[in-house]
This record gives structure tokens, sequence and C-alpha cells, in this order.
């Protein structure tokens, strides 16, 4: 027998004030004409209103990425009301941290501390978050851990400054990304027992498939071109001219993006095929995704699936706190959580496309009751 | 009791076993637990008091043992053999506690409860004896608890707060070990090397016996 597992507390952390689509510029540089008739054209794609950066109104840098991720920690376990102490495993999940080595979770806890602790560095992109929460999920069911938290962190307006753009050759698959992401983090704690006092969110399966064996990269740093070449990457050549070939802007194939929302739709239809995703028994989707365009192709997906599916069942906060990446789905699920969008016994999906090399992560999570008071008030040894 | 001196050994061992199930049902947490109100608080605090005895259990088995002269060779061995595969298993309790959320050192800084307090005393105290032939008495009741309710109380445990089999290791193990101690003990106990005198002592042990182990788990909730 295993135990279950249940989401008992969340946090999310957004560095500095929200910035606007006017305030991009001062941040992130880019104002010539041409990049700026770019940017336009990619955030009326996009639909992203407004977005955080851990940057000043200089474009320098105000926070490390642990420092985000620390501080969604604290935001969720203050939610939950423990203490780092309290948490065993820690998996942490980021596109790329401040530094190549160590390991992102090995910067995060010595940064939050609270004693010895599993850890889990996940690599990845976007769902990496939904790998992380996997394995802390795994762990407490196998009754290894009675708590762990899972952070998601990405601080990737460093890298879409205009320094790193200045004479190198970038074509829309770099300005794609420059315009779309932005900073944050978010974070869980999962328990093996659910929250005392509120509702928590039990989680009933996490699932994550890669189609990497089919699909070409499709977003990339530190190569050329969409193979990597064997002395070739930016580890094998100097890094000034790794730099000179562009290989450190944050590139994507936009090309494949339709590609990308088939078979993340492709994925939704095989989990309710072989019954994971009851389709009459779905309440909420909270779906990461990079622009409103592919909002629209899923939600036409789902409809046709749950045509009594309302708008208001769908939740996402793109518009208002931009592509974090990774950390998106994790903020996204804290504020649909705090502002009381779930009602207990309601069932929600997660879902996370990452077009990295096409891989694909949805959980299952069903709001449950706190459990029934009566047993733990009652005074000990009166008999009944 | 309802035995006479005519019972047999067994006979008289049983009767002892069904005063010992009469009363741990009116015991305040294994009636929660029976009930399905028991909570993860109670788990911990019968993890954590069954811990402060249990930590003893090698050690009186080996006392014991030291104490039995070659005339009783086979009890001595079978003593020796015991506390050895005992020595080990307040440390499965101790992972179960953690995996629960208890603290380790807490539990370890821990002190035995007036019940364990007396169990643990008596046992030493009986295991000083020459020849304490006795303990087979205590041996009947701390083991059959171990193979006939322990795994039922980890499965009610498992079922009410949704634990996984990793956190109740203690109690589910002993349902396999000590079936084997029991039948090794049912073995002794039918060789013919028990007299009468041997016997009555036996009895008289399982009854303290079983009533401080009711004592132990009442005392949790004090």
């Amino acid at each position: 027998m295993s135990a279950t597992a249940y989401l008992t507390g969340f946090g999310s952390y957004l560095p500095g004030e929200p910035v606007d689509n006017d305030g991009i510029v001062t941040r992130l540089g880019g104002d010539d004409p041409v990049t700026e008739r770019i940017r336009r054209r990619v955030l009326d794609a996009n639909g992203i209103r407004q977005r955080h950066y851990a940057l000043d109104e200089h474009g320098e840098p105000t926070e490390l990425n642990e420092e985000l991720a620390v501080k969604a920690l604290h935001a969720a376990l203050s939610d939950r009301g423990i203490d780092a102490a309290d948490v065993r495993m820690l998996a942490c999940a980021t596109t790329m941290g401040d530094v190549l080595v160590p390991g992102f979770a090995s910067m995060v806890h010595g940064r939050l501390g609270g004693g010895p602790k599993q850890l889990l560095s996940v690599a990845g992109v976007c769902a990496s978050s939904l790998s992380a929460l996997d394995a802390a999920v795994s762990k407490v069911r196998l009754g290894d851990h009675p708590r762990a938290a899972v952070v998601a962190s990405e601080l990737a307006s460093r890298s879409l400054r205009q320094r790193r753009y200045d004479g190198i050759r970038s074509g829309m698959d770099a300005h794609f990304l420059r315009w779309m992401l932005s900073d944050g983090a978010g974070a869980v704690v999962v328990e093996f027992q659910p929250h005392p006092d509120r509702p928590s969110l039990r989680v009933d399966w996490v699932r994550q498939v890669s189609l990497a064996h089919e699909h070409d990269v499709c977003m990339r740093a530190g190569m050329s071109g969409p193979e990597p070449v064997v002395g070739r990457t930016w580890q094998d050549v100097g890094i000034s001219e790794a730099e000179a070939a562009g290989m450190f802007l944050l590139r994507q194939d936009v090309s494949m993006l339709d590609d990308l929302a088939g078979a993340g739709i492709a994925q939704f239809e095989e989990l309710v095929d072989i019954g994971l995703i009851d389709v009459g028994h779905l309440d909420h989707v909270v779906c990461h995704y990079s622009t409103n365009a592919f909002r629209d192709v899923a939600f036409d997906a789902l409809r046709r699936r749950i045509p009594t599916l309302d708008t208001d069942r769908w939740f996402s906060n793109l518009e208002t706190r931009g592509n974090t990446g990774s950390a998106s789905i994790f903020i996204a699920l804290d504020e649909a959580w705090r502002t009381g969008r779930f009602a207990v016994g309601d069932t929600v999906l997660l879902a996370v496309p990452e077009s990295g090399r096409f891989s694909f992560a949805f959980a299952h999570l069903t709001v449950v009751a706190p459990p029934a008071r009566a047993a733990a008030s009652r005074p000990e040894g009166v008999s009944t | 009791m309802t035995s006479t001196t005519t019972d047999t050994l067994a006979e008289r061992l049983a009767d002892v076993w069904a005063d010992l199930e009469e009363h741990l049902a009116q015991v305040p947490i294994l009636r929660r637990l029976d009930e399905g109100t028991v909570t993860l608080d109670d788990y911990l605090r019968l993890l954590f008091n069954l811990r402060q005895q249990v930590v003893d259990g090698s050690l009186w088995i080996s006392r014991a043992a030291s104490n039995f002269d070659v005339a009783h060779f086979e009890l001595r061995a079978a003593a020796i053999r015991h506390a050895e595969e005992e020595h080990r298993d307040f440390l499965m309790l101790e992972r179960d506690y953690v995996a629960v959320g208890g603290s380790l050192d807490e539990l370890r800084a821990g002190r035995k409860n007036l019940g364990s307090e007396a169990l643990s005393g008596y046992m030493f105290h009986y295991a000083d004896r020459p020849n304490p032939v006795g303990l087979l008495g205590a041996m009947f009741i701390i083991e059959g608890l171990g193979a006939q309710r322990a795994a039922g109380w980890a499965a009610r445990f498992q079922e009410v707060l949704g634990l996984a089999d990793g956190q109740v290791h203690f109690m589910r193990y002993h349902e396999q070990a000590d079936s084997t101690h029991t039948g090794d003990l049912d073995a002794i106990l039918t060789s013919g090397i028990i007299d009468d005198a041997a016997a009555d002592d036996i009895v008289r042990c399982a009854q303290v016996v079983a009533r401080l182990y009711a004592l132990q788990l009442e005392e949790l909730d004090r």
C-alpha cells in the first residue's frame, strides 16, 4: 500500500513591480525601429500585458534565480504554517540556474537551510516543474518522506538584454522568446496527510512523456543549429566564439509550434482514452502556454471533448504574470487556489507542454476537505 | 480466571490471552483504532511509547540467557538466538517514526511511560533470577501480540490514516517474525521439559506481563 500525496501549501514570488509593455525597453533594451516593430508584433501575438523582471530600471540584475526560488518556497511554507526544517525533500526545477555547477537544488537548499534534505535538481524547460512534482509526490507516496517542497524558478531576463543581441544575427527564433519570457518562481508543499484545517489538493496522478524520439529540437541555446555537433557546442569552442555565433541566445523554432500544440492535444486525448481523465468530471484546467494563440487552439480541442466547458473553468495568468517557463504552472495554480476558484470535490488538470524537444506533463488533482475534526478534538481517554 | 489445576499449560495460557484481549478492547487508543477515529498523532504517540520499552527487549532476553545453566541448555540457546534477532527491532520502529514526520532526536530522548517502566522493570527483575523459565510466559504474551495483533493494527492504521507500507514496517514485520518465535515457543512448551512448577511460573509471568502491557498502552493517553 502506498500513501496519498496532497498539496497543502502554495506560494509564488514575482520580483519587482509589474512591468507593462511600454516598460520592457528600459529593462531589456532594443529600442531601434526594427526591434521595436518585432516587439510589437510578438506582444500582439502572445497577449502578455504585464510581467516581472529581476532587473532594475537600468536593466541590472536585482536578484539571483536561487533567491526567487527561496522566496517562493518561503511563501508556500508560510502558507502551510511550517518551516523549512519540516520538509525532508526539496525538488527544484529551472531552465538555467545561476551557476554551471553545482546543481540548482544544492544552491536553493544552501540558501533555504532547514536541516538535511533529499535534493533533486530537474533540468529541462517548462515541464521540468511537473517532473519535480512527480518525484516529490512519488517519494511521499512511498512513505519515504512525510513532507516535501517543490519549486520551479526562472530568471530568463538577464539573457534577454540588448548586450546579448548586439552584433549577433538573430531572427524571429531569438526575438520570439525575448519578448515573451520573464522571471518568477512558484512552489508547493507536498504531504502524506491533508491540511488539518482547510482543503487540500489531492494528487491523483502525474504523467510526463517525451516525444524527442520523433521531433527535432525546438528550443535551444548552446549550439549554433538544431543539431549538436561534436566539438562545436558552446563548451568546445571559445566563449567569445560561442557568443559571436549567437549560441547564448535562447531560440525557438517558431515553425514547429503548431506541431507542438497538435502533439499536446493528442497527449490529452490519449489520457482521456485510457480513462485517466474523465471529461464528465473535469472541473478546471490550469494550462501553461506561451501565447494566447495556443490557448485558443487548446480550448477548441477541449471543447470537442467537453462541449459544456465554459471559459471560467479554464485558468491562466499568462497575460498578467507573463510566461515564466517552468515556474508558470505553479504561479498559476497558486493564484487559482488563492482566489477561491476551486470547491471541495472539484477536479483540476494541470497541463504543461514543453517546446524544448516536445515534452508534455499533466497532473490530475482533486480538492479534498480537511479531515473530520471530531476525532482530533475529542479529549483523550474519554470514552463515548 | 476459569482455569483449574487440571487444565493443560496451553489451556491456562489461552485463558490469560482471552483476558488480555478483553482488556485491550478497553484501551483508549485501540478503541479509537477500531472505531476509525485514530489520528496521526495517536500513531506517533504509540510508536514513541513502544520504542522506549522495545529498545530494552533484547537486553532482558540476553540477561535471561546468561542466567540459564547447562541443565537448561536448549532454553539458553533459544534465548540467545531470540535476543540476536530482536536487537535491531527498535531501529525499524524509529525509521517508521521518522517516516511519518517524527523527530529522531526527540524519540531517542524520550522516557518510558508508567506502564513501560513497570513492564521493563519486571522483565529485568525476572531475567535476573537463576533459570528464569517463567519468562516463557512473557514471550507468549509479547510475541503473541506481535504475531496476532500487530499486523492488524498496522493495516487499520494504514486504512484510517492512509499510511504507506514504509511507514508501518515495525508492526508489519512482527506478524512474520513473531509467528516464527511463537512457533519456537510452542515447540518448547510442548517438549516435555516444562514441569508443573515451571508451568505455574509461566502462567503467572504471562498474567503479569499481559496486565503491564495493557497498562503501557493505556498510559500513552495520559
